[in-house]
């Protein structure tokens, strides 16, 4: 922190903002002002769109009031800008428990209290004795093994304390639990407890006992055990209200020993307190050894004993200071929204409290700090220190007594000591989860730091789901596999320390062994904590396999994807054998280029989607070799999606490979072109204006080969026709190229003129392009056909100066003006920016090869859900783009599974209404431009399409979107995305395997009025439906070149044909849906106005008919006669025409 | 509310734009197969006093909402039997003023895909037109002596037609560029003999091509002149010299604070409106 004068200054301000607001609302004068001001703010929530703000030029300028400056200024200091303040301000006022709820928490908590001392005694008995315990309960533990010393009886409480978040006033809601300790008296406890589980079967049975009383009293709406934190031998009683406040609050009951019962040099790391005799029934190894130390069993019983004082210490440093809380309250949206907070050996609430605590006391936080600065320090802290290597301590005192935090360091993952200096308050913290909280933070950081101004919804308010933040998952599925592979990792001592728990036991040498073998292809390997379940009280505790499965999470690097290769060291080194054992019989001898003979590992994978899925591979052969868990019980979440995107027949690849193909096709042709000879101008620029030339063509064009008889030849044309008794021939979309000619003055200057000259370039490309190359070609007025090893591409020879021909507007003056008309637009679109965007996104590709898998996945299910029509292709491929360019608070996909489930979140959330999509290609755009644009975007939002989308080259038009989707329709895919989002998810995320993928791709069908039928024969893409027809008919290919050089039947598509008619003759009545990948059905919707009475009118006949209703001629749609055109138009293509009328009326 | 389906009788329907006119119905099918019918409505082609129209007064039939399967070619066929047909022409929509038809190249300006359109029939003989508005129908746009092409039939022929002849294409280029070049030649000419004459007023034109060019006058050159002096004029001008250039440069920049808080105000309302603030 800056100077502390400024800081104690401001101390009275931030504890106060509610009050600083009104003042500063309060500086006008008159009262016209405010209202007027509230108008502003009234009207634009009605609508739900942003309107420009207008201030008049008074109350811009007036001079400031000292109020105001200060407030200003804070901001300027605490916060990085007002924006961020006030949405601060609102999220706290979200999560903060209100007065009237913490008075109605606190009288339960007082008739809480009141039942807890009121619990009878019960005489004592042996531990092992457990007859008096009443029917209806069961004690809440794990008793194994069952034998053990020791007495017990029931006393009430010494002592009911409130502890943790509840007290502080840093609980946020919709949890809101309140942490109840309850003192044991110390009659209950004899010398020796600390030793074989004992206190912790005292403590269950003194829990079964209360459970039993308190579940009696009418006070309960419900009473049931959960582990404290997930810690299988800490079971604790949770209590919530009867009535209308059983969701707001949950007590948590845990007992705690009396203070200093027990001797904390007991409990030190390197102690044992669980003995092999009596765990295992035999002494370690028989040969003397020493036991081994218990660590993580002596931090859970030293935990109870420090409830009280961790309490006292946060209180004594949050408790006054606002900003902390805030930072606080903060945090824990931050790691609740990361998922890092539950289950077992998550990161609490509780320890970034100490963590705040722990950087005020080594003077990095300050307490005059804002919620947002201590946001800020922490998440700093976290993403430079790594605790596993340099632990911290609270721990103030110099005692030699006290262990080194080397102890610790042996013992746990990750170390922070509490002030005692003896617990470790990450005790249960794995080395991965603290890992992920470090790149987490790290992310957040960066994200701060851009000052992107969008930071807030990013960091706090986006949840970062693991199968949506991880590029693969992979499920443990059942989990009493991990028993046998904590038996076969040797891990008996861990076994012991954990009671027996071993998914826990298991975890960390799991992920350690994970990690080390995937190695480079890794960025980040998470894991999920197991579930805190809660249980009836009559129940037995849940089996440690009941916990559901254990879910990994890997975070790619994508350059590590591309090698199938594991290096191991030569031969004849000493680590050779370390290698041979850690890959087992994977790894073999290999003499390689440069001579050397080395071990190594070769993983079969020859196309991209196979290279994608290695650590698939990897990950079942390590689980299997060295832990026992067979491949059946691991559900890896890799590559499920891959199937909707793979060609007919190619299950070995998403396309990638096809792809690339058909650009190294292009890249000849485009030799060819710079080096004809011939033309009157030569070739200056050849660039690629077709989604396969961008790599995002949902199915990539394979080489044609013809086969004759399928076709009618036209010779004198050198071309195909299709015939009418042949099924529809394959679907072979030319893929546009444009063709930059080198500048000349000798162009004329008259738009007829030009498309003129051009036609004599396109006749003259294909004359030349035969003569010189020998290619099959076909010229037109506007573009020249090109058969290229059965790529055929289609070349527009494009003139830099024609849109400007096409805008130029003489005045009456003889001034010439330059107006953008339709064409203009049209032609700047197809000849400009559409070669400039597939450069750009060629380029994405190259920089992140999950791109094409992402947008092409995207563009399929857009499709899919017959919308297909409405989004260009362009607009899709951008915000796929988006996903790579703007990830934040994610990384950039690695996998086309995490890509979509990400680009269904962004449809499905993001506020088209008032803001554009910013896809900065390239990094063009500077943050003041992308401000500016937003600026500009809002003033003319009403004259902007719906759906906006902004490029560095397209900063104010979004061309892409200008002729749809309508609101309606991107109101449908954003309600279709909604769906499909949590359904995919939940699928990939059930361990059992995600079932029917296909299910979201699925296009809901009863929505539609009208369902027209189209026979199979006829549609050439049949078999790129979502659910591949088992059979298709044959499409006139050959699967070897034939003998046939004839140019093939382009772009016939019978569907689309069909769809263009019936837009045309029928667009003002009706709304025409298909999936142009292989649908069999066309969704018809009838417009609603269409079905208005209108009087007549010449300009309005179209399909419509005079009825004479309540005596007054109108026109209506003649719709039997429609239903049967449907019929008529699409003779051969259509089969049936299902009217459902029971949808509408005339 | 009971309906009734009826060809519009021929009286004025209420609330119709005058003049009022009269449309009688002509029921139109595609095929006997086909159960209900669209119908074409039809008039007299007849314009307002004093403006002019390519189509014959008397002779044409002005026909509204002929579906898209009816071609010129059937639509002559049906109106026959009313008398001799001369022309049939089909548009998309109806002519509003005297345009000059320009013939339309097929290779730089093919034929839209039709909808439903209006037509204008021209017949040999006024009593054709009469003869037609008395028609009865229905019409049957494709019957077996005279079938039209649909659906798959119609795409395949059209694939057909659509694959290009070069040496057409060729040979209307070149047509095309010589009268065009010959149209600029002689435009040159008649400037280059005007060049430096002198008009009945004793104004002089000054063109381009003169011994001495002259800046283009188009909008853009203009802008550019202006932008040129206000730059020039800007690198002369001090900045936060005076005190009150610094007074009032403090001040703009309060303004832009406040204004950013009025919309970060609004913005926040908006997305507490739409409960945005809830994090989970």
């Amino acid at each position: 922190m800056g100077p502390a004068p400024t800081g104690e200054q401001l101390c009275g301000a931030i504890g106060e903002p509610e009050v600083m607001e009104p003042a500063l609302e309060g500086t006008g004068k008159e009262g016209k002002k405010a209202s007027s001001r509230k108008r502003t703010l009234a009207e634009p929530p009605a609508k739900g769109l942003l309107q420009p703000v207008k201030l008049s030029r008074a109350e811009l300028y007036k001079e400031p009031t000292n109020e105001e400056l200060n407030h200003l200024r804070e901001t300027e200091i605490l916060f990085h800008s007002s924006l961020l303040r006030l949405q601060v301000e609102e999220l706290l006022k979200e999560v903060r428990l209100s007065e009237k709820k913490k008075d109605r928490i606190d009288a339960f908590l007082r008739e809480v209290n009141q039942r807890v001392v009121r619990v009878p005694s019960v005489p004592e008995t042996e531990l092992t004795d457990q007859a008096w315990l009443p029917a209806g309960v069961r004690v809440p533990l794990h008793q194994v093994p069952y034998a053990v010393k020791g007495c017990f009886r029931f006393l009430p409480p010494a002592q009911v304390t409130v502890v943790g978040s509840y007290l502080l006033g840093t609980c946020i809601r919709p949890d809101i639990n309140v942490d109840v300790a309850l003192t044991m008296p110390r009659e209950i406890l004899q010398d020796k407890d600390g030793l074989n589980q004992r206190y912790f079967r005292k403590r269950a049975l003194y829990l079964a006992h209360l459970a039993h009383h308190l579940a009696q009293d009418p006070l309960f709406g419900s009473v049931c055990f959960s582990y404290t934190n997930g810690c299988h031998l800490k079971p604790s009683l949770l209590l919530r209200p009867r009535g209308k406040d059983e969701r707001l609050v949950t007590v948590r009951l845990h007992p705690c020993p009396p203070p200093d019962f027990f001797r904390p040099c007991r409990l030190l790391p390197t102690k044992n307190n669980v003995r092999s005799a009596w765990y295992r029934g035999q002494s370690p190894a028989g040969d003397g050894s020493p036991e081994p130390p218990t660590p993580h069993y002596n931090t859970w019983v030293l935990q109870d004993t420090a409830l009280e004082s961790h309490l006292q210490l946060l209180s004594t440093m949050l408790g006054s200071a606002q900003g902390l809380k805030d930072g606080v309250a903060l945090l824990k949206v931050w790691l609740r929204q990361r998922e890092l907070d539950k289950g077992q050996g998550g990161f609490t609430g509780f320890l970034v409290s100490m963590l705040v605590v722990f950087l005020v006391s080594t003077h990095k936080i300050h307490t005059t700090m804002s919620g947002y600065q201590v946001l800020r320090s922490v998440l700093q802290f976290l993403a430079t220190t790594d605790l596993t290597v340099n632990g911290i301590s609270l721990c103030l005192s110099s005692d030699p007594s006290l262990p080194a935090l080397a102890d610790f360091h042996q013992a746990f993952s990750v170390v922070f000591l509490d002030s005692s200096g003896r617990l470790n308050l990450c005790a249960d913290v794995t080395a991965s989860t603290y890992h992920q909280v470090q790149y987490e933070a790290r992310l957040s950081m960066t994200l701060l730091d851009s000052r992107a101004d969008d930071g807030f919804q990013l960091l706090l308010m986006t949840p970062k789901p693991m199968i949506r933040a991880f590029d693969h998952v992979l499920h443990l599925h059942p989990l009493s596999r991990l028993q046998a592979a904590c038996h076969r990792l040797k891990l008996w001592p861990e076994l012991q320390d954990n009671g027996g728990d071993y998914v826990s036991a298991a975890l960390g040498p799991l992920t350690t062994l994970l990690e080390q073998g995937l190695g480079t292809r890794l960025k980040l390997l998470a894991h999920s904590r197991p579930p805190v379940p809660e249980w009836g009280i009559s129940q037995d505790p849940p089996k440690h396999k009941d916990s559901g499965s254990l879910t990994l999470g890997l975070l790619l690097r994508p350059e590590g994807l591309t090698s199938v290769l594991e290096l191991g060291p030569e031969a004849d080194q000493p680590e050779a054998a370390k290698f041979r054992q850690f890959w087992g019989f994977r790894s073999e001898l290999r003499r390689f280029q440069d001579g050397a003979i080395r071990e190594a590992v070769v993983w079969e994978a020859a196309s991209m989607s196979q290279k994608r899925l290695i650590p698939h591979q990897v990950v079942t052969h390590l689980l299997a070799l060295h832990t026992d868990i067979p491949e059946t019980c691991v559900h890896y979440v890799g590559g499920p999606l891959d199937a909707l995107i793979q060609g007919l027949k190619q299950t070995s690849s998403t396309g990638e490979e096809a792809l690339a193909v058909a650009v190294c096709c292009y890249d000849d042709l485009s030799r060819l072109l710079w080096g004809l000879e011939g033309l009157p101008l030569t070739v200056s620029a050849v660039q690629g204006a077709h989604p396969v030339l961008r790599y995002t063509e949902v199915f990539p064009p394979t080489p044609v080969r013809p086969a004759s008889s399928f076709y009618e030849p036209l010779q004198e044309r050198s071309s195909l026709l299709p015939r009418l008794d042949k099924p529809c021939p394959a679907y072979v979309e030319p893929m546009t190229v444009v063709c930059h000619l080198e500048g000349s003055g000798q162009w004329p200057q008259d738009a007829e003129a030009v498309q003129r000259v051009r036609a004599a370039f396109q006749l003259r490309l294909a004359e030349l392009l035969t003569q010189q190359h020998g290619l099959q070609c076909r010229a037109t007025a506007t573009h020249t056909d090109v058969l290229k090893d059965g790529f055929v591409f289609r070349i527009r020879v494009a003139y830099q100066r024609e849109p400007q021909i096409l805008k130029e507007v003489q005045s009456p003056e003889g001034m010439i003006s330059l107006r953008d008309t339709p064409a203009s637009l049209h032609l700047e679109r197809d000849t400009r920016q559409l070669p400039l965007l597939t450069s750009a996104l060629h380029g994405l590709q190259q920089q992140h090869p999950a791109f094409s898998g992402v947008a092409r996945l995207a563009k399929r299910w857009v499709r899919a859900q017959l919308l297909g029509e409405d989004f260009t292709d362009e607009s899709l491929d951008l915000v796929a783009a988006a996903l790579f360019l703007h990830p934040e608070p994610f990384t950039p996909p690695s996998s086309p599974q995490v890509g979509f489930l990400r680009f269904l979140y962004l449809v499905s959330t993001f506020d088209w209404k008032n803001n554009p999509l910013i896809v900065n290609l390239n990094n063009e755009l500077t943050v003041e431009e992308q401000v500016e644009i937003r600026s500009g975007f809002l003033a003319a939002r009403t004259q902007l399409p719906v759906m906006v989308i902004v490029t560095p080259q397209d900063r104010k038009h979004s061309v892409w979107t200008q002729d749809g989707p309508s609101a309606q329709i991107l109101q449908q895919l954003v309600v279709l995305a909604a769906e499909a989002l949590p359904m995919l998810e939940k699928q990939l995320m059930d361990p059992r395997g995600p079932g029917d993928i296909r299910t979201v791709f699925r296009p809901p069908l009863d929505i539609y009025d009208v369902l027209i039928r189209l026979s199979p024969r006829h549609i050439p893409r049949h078999r790129q439906a979502v659910d591949s027809p088992a059979a298709s008919f044959c499409r006139g290919l050959l699967s070897q070149p034939g003998p046939s050089s004839l140019m093939p039947v382009l772009g016939y598509d019978p569907p689309q044909l069909y769809l263009m008619q019936l837009r045309e003759a029928f667009g003002d009545l009706a709304l025409f849906f298909y999936d142009q990948h292989g649908g069999e059905v066309i969704g018809v919707l009838w417009k609603p106005t269409s079905f208005q009475p209108q009087p007549f009118k010449a300009s309005s006949t179209k399909g419509r008919m005079v009825m004479s209703r309540g005596g007054e001629l109108v026109m209506v749609p003649n719709v039997e006669a429609i239903l049967e055109d449907f019929a008529v138009l699409g003779e051969g293509l259509v089969q049936t025409v299902e009217a459902r009328s029971e949808r509408w009326t005339v | 509310e009971p309906m009734e389906r009826r060809p519009l009788p021929p009286h004025d329907p209420p609330g119709h734009p005058s003049p009022p006119i009269s449309f009688p119905a002509i029921p139109i099918k595609f095929s006997e197969k086909q159960q209900a019918s669209h119908y074409l409505y039809v008039r007299a082609h007849g314009v307002r006093q004093g403006t002019k129209s390519t189509w014959p007064q008397k002779r044409t039939l002005f026909v509204l909402n002929v579906p898209p399967y009816c071609t010129e070619e059937s639509l002559s066929r049906l109106l026959s039997s009313c008398g001799l047909v001369q022309s049939v022409e089909l548009q998309e929509k109806p002519d509003l003023a005297e345009s000059p038809k320009e013939s339309r190249s097929k290779f730089f300006h093919p034929k839209p895909v039709p909808g439903f359109q209006v037509a204008y029939v021209v017949f040999q003989k006024p009593s054709g037109v009469s003869a037609a508005l008395a028609l009865k129908g229905p019409l049957l746009v494709s019957t077996e002596s005279h079938p039209v092409k649909s659906g798959i039939h119609k795409w395949i022929s059209d694939y057909a037609d659509s694959v290009p002849d070069p040496e057409a294409l060729r040979v209307e280029v070149d047509t095309f560029m010589e009268a065009y070049d010959q149209k600029i030649a002689e435009e040159e000419a008649k400037a280059k003999e005007e060049e430096g004459v002198p008009d009945e007023e004793g104004w002089v034109k000054v063109t381009r091509r003169g011994r001495r060019p002259v800046l283009p006058r188009t909008e853009a050159a203009s802008l550019r002149v202006l932008e040129r002096e206000r730059r020039k004029r800007a690198r002369k001008e001090l900045l936060n010299f005076y005190a009150w250039q610094h007074r009032e440069s403090k001040m703009e920049h309060l303004a832009q604070l406040r204004k950013k808080f009025e919309e970060d105000k609004q913005r926040i309302e908006l997305l507490r409106a739409q409960r945005k603030f809830r994090p989970y």
